[in-house]
């Protein structure tokens, strides 16, 4: 495991909250609520925000409150369209290879190497991995990247990374590492 | 013969459902003329409970969620019952489980370094939806066991994250008798104050507003952690001693 620098208790646990707190926030709105009920729910959303992450703040985030910076929600912000599109790109070509008569599919596992330190970094990498289709994450060791890819172009880990992560790493080393 | 006899047979099994269809009422009929009959007075009257439940849930109870209203309020004595049900169980398949897995140590193999992660980033928000289940009880679907299913699951993605995961016996045991005994006292409060064991005695407030229907709010967060401690209970149960 690769040594990762660890906040304080306290921002930890500040993420956590601040964190939860939005997401209460989300699970509570809907179209034509008033200030009442705002209120109402808001409050008891700080008390169970506190408790969720009282329990979970050490399992939830190694950096704190570092993860809120502005660089790194600028650049999650950015990669949402480049991963669209990733998806749009990769969507046609399986519909592509399932419609074609002559079925162009040359299935196989391969291993990718990646650069990324953080273990949610390789978690949302595996992840956008998973969802474009015709590719598929089967296990993580290390910095090792086991792939199920639908048409392997090349077998060379540098190659076949390239061709599989696209542009996916540069921005997720920037929100991540 | 087999073919003939299994004809006779759907036939039979069509004749017996077309009859029992025949009586279940589809679509509009007139309520005017079904008739209930009350066993107390002997007489067939109009009314019914399930439309007395529908027509005077909300200004009986203040629950805006009638299903609630029914579970937590008109019968939450029975489920008082089904939560000591549940902590039998717990503790039933705890002892069970103990004198099967004292012996035996399991090995454990680490999981996969995505579930893993992802298992750790879960946890708190896994939590605080079952926190919105339970709480939101008497306002929208779901309620207490829910909520406290969705706790328990969340405790489960700990054991999947860390392959030596133990929940802390002692501090289920408290959290889940807080839970009870919040149960009861607010009954025995309601005996106190109105001379009925779980009576309502809490201001309704206005109906889709948080705080409102009374006690049920707080019965319903009591069982969520009650439900929630006792299946955690379980599943530690059933992961048995690991190393």
């Amino acid at each position: 495991m690769v040594s990762l620098e660890t906040a304080s208790k306290g921002s930890r646990f500040a993420y956590a909250f601040i964190i939860y707190l939005i997401i209460w926030c989300i699970f509570i709105y809907s179209p034509g609520i008033d200030l009442r009920h705002f209120i109402q729910e808001f409050s008891v959303g700080i008390v169970f925000s506190l408790i969720a992450a009282g329990l979970s703040y050490e399992h939830l985030s190694m950096r704190g409150l570092k993860n809120l910076s502005p660089r790194r929600i600028w650049w999650a912000i950015k990669y949402v369209p480049v991963f669209i599109w990733a998806m749009i790109k990769a969507n046609i070509d399986v519909a592509y290879r399932v419609l074609h008569p002559a079925r162009p599919i040359k299935p196989g596992i391969v291993r990718i190497r990646t650069s990324l330190k953080n273990p949610v970094g390789k978690l949302a990498l595996a992840n956008s991995i998973t969802l474009t289709p015709g590719t598929m994450t089967m296990q993580i060791v290390k910095d090792r990247y086991y792939i199920h890819w639908i048409y392997v172009r090349s077998e060379d880990e540098e190659e076949a990374g390239k061709d599989i992560k696209g542009n996916f790493e540069k921005y997720l080393k920037e929100v991540f590492d | 013969m087999k073919r003939i006899l299994g004809g006779v047979i759907a036939v039979l099994i069509f004749i017996v459902l077309a009859l029992a269809f025949v009586h279940i009422p589809f679509g509009n009929i007139d309520l005017a003329e079904y008739h209930y009959y009350n066993p107390v007075d002997n007489e067939h009257t109009q009314d019914s409970v399930p439309q007395h439940y529908l027509d005077e849930g909300k200004k009986e109870t203040g629950s805006t969620n009638i299903v609630t209203a029914v579970v937590v309020d008109y019968r939450g004595f029975d489920t008082l019952g089904e939560v000591t049900v549940l902590f039998l169980a717990s503790t039933g398949v705890g002892s069970i489980m103990y004198i099967f897995e004292k012996e035996k140590r399991r090995k454990v193999r680490r999981a996969n370094a995505v579930v893993e992660t992802a298992s750790k980033l879960l946890f708190g928000f896994i939590i605080l939806f079952g926190a919105y289940i339970f709480v939101h009880g008497h306002l929208t679907p779901g309620g207490g066991f829910p909520g406290g299913a969705v706790i328990a699951s969340s405790f489960l993605l700990l054991y999947l994250a860390y392959p030596r995961f133990h929940a802390e016996h002692k501090n289920l045991n408290i959290a889940e008798s807080l839970a009870g005994l919040t149960f009861v006292g607010v009954g025995i409060l309601g005996l106190f104050l109105a001379g009925y064991f779980l009576y309502n005695f809490l201001p309704f407030g206005l109906p889709t507003y948080l705080f409102s229907a009374g006690v049920i709010p707080v019965i319903y967060v009591a069982v969520g952690v009650k439900v929630g401690s006792e299946l955690t209970g379980i599943v530690d149960a059933m992961m048995g001693v690991r190393e």
